[in-house]
């Protein structure tokens, strides 16, 4: 199995169009402006972490330079780069915007080693993003491998003593889904290595861990449980969502984002040719609360009418009166393929024919014209997001992988 | 209001560099060399593209050299649209910059800012900035109300 993990991505894909970057302390800029998403080398010894707000950045980092995030370049990159994996490994799975699971095969005489190293070079090469690639017997390994010899490393070990030698320097809290309270499961029992807990017993790992903690121990000793997925499984949730930029306590500027998020999210479920059963909707507040309101649908539906009938009301229990908010997201559950859907009693089949009309409509509009050039007039509370043109394509807009 | 711009030092002749003492503006940033120019510097100057020749000139008015000139070192892109600097001899020109600066926050520029160059009364060429309301992005990033207008490029 192998790992590939950009190093430092989307400073990486700022470097590859601006070699004025190049070896200077550079921030990614997301939400909007307000907090670093991305840092590179240079500004990460400085102490800028992932999220800080760009007030702290600053203070830790007054050299740094600070550019504004472009996902739809960071994907294009992104794809570039499953390309040349693919030419190396006939099975990729595209887990994350700069990192990749993939089957290491190797013939004529060449090692993993050799792998790790054409990989890794070949990508710097023709793409130039540095990436570190690791290979193992397992995911779990191979991961570990990779994260360990950041940044621009290519390390294969297979042999079970270097396995061995590697673990047992390797705090447990370098696990993926190991920290915080996990790992203060494990103290006690002596479980402080990744080696310790390899060599610890299957059932007591079970009992602390559950069973995604006995996959890690048999991934920890070199037997595979996780495979690697080629295509993305269906979705069982799909969500649209995220930071504000600025905070808000207005209710119009909240129900226009929940316009928005909806929009989003009916784009997605339209691509996927499904209908929500359930909507959620979420709302983060500044004093660290969680708002929340969801309401079933009587049948599934990916109308815009009928979603926002839906939402409203949960917006409404999920709002806190005065309370300035900061993110909003949107989550559609219960997905059940489109065209299978059961029709409702009292939904006319004239409104429903229009509504598929008008919804056609705006896709096609906005697919020749740009996305939102046809959007609820509800959003027009929201005239600098719809004007700034980085706002049109978000992260999570990158279909295919399998993270989020 | 971006208060001041950098350029990598390679990209400044040596003569500019030798007659206006630029050596005294180099900062170092990840081992490359770079001129910064400050506002709030003694004497404020902006390097400007003029007729194909890079120049190195006055920025603003801000010690009051001149009575006829604004006490600034900023116009807004509607005064410099509505005419007022038309009477005042002055010539829309470009300033080169690599990254502008604003509140602590060092900014990647492109091409460059637009700025206007007007004579005073002595006959000193004086640059002014020329600025437009920020945009939601430039208004968080930095906190300000007004950002540089930036040659084919918005932030």
């Amino acid at each position: 199995m192998g790992h590939l993990d950009a190093d430092c991505f989307y400073v990486s894909a700022e470097r590859v169009r601006d070699a004025f970057l190049v070896d200077k302390p550079v921030g990614v800029l997301g939400n909007q402006g307000a907090c670093v998403i991305a840092k590179s080398y240079e500004m990460k010894a400085a102490g800028v972490k992932t999220a800080d707000p760009i007030w702290e950045a600053l203070v830790k980092c007054p050299d740094g330079i600070y550019v504004k995030r472009d996902f739809r370049w960071y994907e294009v990159l992104s794809r570039l780069m499953r390309d040349l994996v693919h030419e190396l490994s006939p099975r990729v799975e595209y887990y994350s915007i700069d990192e990749f699971f993939f089957q290491a095969e190797v013939r004529g005489g060449r090692t993993f080693q050799d792998l790790a190293e054409a990989m890794r070079d070949r990508i710097w090469e023709r793409i130039g993003v540095p990436v570190t690639v690791g290979i193992a017997r397992t995911r779990t390994l191979a991961k570990l491998i990779s994260d360990a010899a950041k940044p621009h490393g290519a390390l294969a070990v297979i042999d079970e003593d270097e396995v061995e030698q590697f673990l047992a320097v390797q705090p447990v809290t370098e696990i993926t889904g190991v920290a915080g309270r996990r790992a203060a499961r494990l103290a006690p029992w002596g479980i402080a290595t990744c080696l310790d807990l390899a060599r610890a017993d299957r059932r007591l790992v079970r009992k602390l861990l559950t069973a995604a903690g006995e996959t890690l121990w048999w991934e920890l000793n070199g037997e595979p449980v996780q495979a690697i997925h080629s295509r993305r499984p269906a979705h069982k949730a799909l969500s649209r969502g995220g930071s504000f930029g600025e905070s808000t306590a207005d209710p119009m500027v909240l129900y226009a984002w929940l316009v928005r998020n909806l929009e989003r999210l009916i784009e997605e479920l339209r691509f996927h040719d499904v209908a929500a059963g359930r909507l959620t909707v979420m709302v983060q507040y500044k004093t660290g609360h969680t708002g929340a309101g969801g309401k079933s649908l009587v049948v599934p539906s990916d109308r815009f009418d009928v979603l926002l009938e839906t939402a409203r009301p949960c917006l409404r229990q999920a709002w806190m009166r005065g309370v300035q908010a900061t993110h909003m997201h949107l989550i559609a559950e219960n997905l059940a393929p489109r065209g299978q859907c059961a029709l409702a009693l009292f939904d006319p089949p004239s409104q429903r024919i229009q509504a598929e009309a008008v919804a056609r409509v705006k896709e096609q509009i906005n697919d020749r014209h740009g996305r939102f050039t046809l959007r609820s007039a509800a959003t027009l509370y929201l005239p600098s997001i719809y004007r700034d043109t980085a706002n049109a394509y978000d992260i999570c807009d990158i279909r295919g992988k399998i993270c989020f | 209001m971006c208060v001041g711009i950098a350029l990598a030092w390679s990209e400044l002749p040596t003569d500019l560099i030798r007659r206006h003492n630029l050596e005294r503006r180099v900062h170092d940033r990840g081992g490359e060399r770079e001129v910064r120019f400050l506002y709030r510097d003694r004497q404020p100057r902006l390097p400007i593209w003029r007729d194909g020749r890079l120049q190195i000139v006055r920025w603003g008015n801000g010690r009051d050299q001149s009575r006829l000139l604004p006490p600034t070192g900023w116009t807004w892109q509607a005064t410099v649209e509505d005419g007022y600097w038309r009477n005042l001899d002055a010539v829309l020109v470009d300033i080169p910059a690599a990254l502008g600066f604003e509140r602590g926050v060092w900014f990647r520029i492109r091409q460059g800012i637009r700025g206007v160059l007007v004579p005073d009364e002595h006959g000193v060429a004086v640059a002014y900035m020329i600025c437009e309301p920020s945009s939601h992005y430039y208004q968080i990033m930095t906190r300000s109300s007004r950002m540089p207008i930036l040659i084919e490029e918005r932030i």
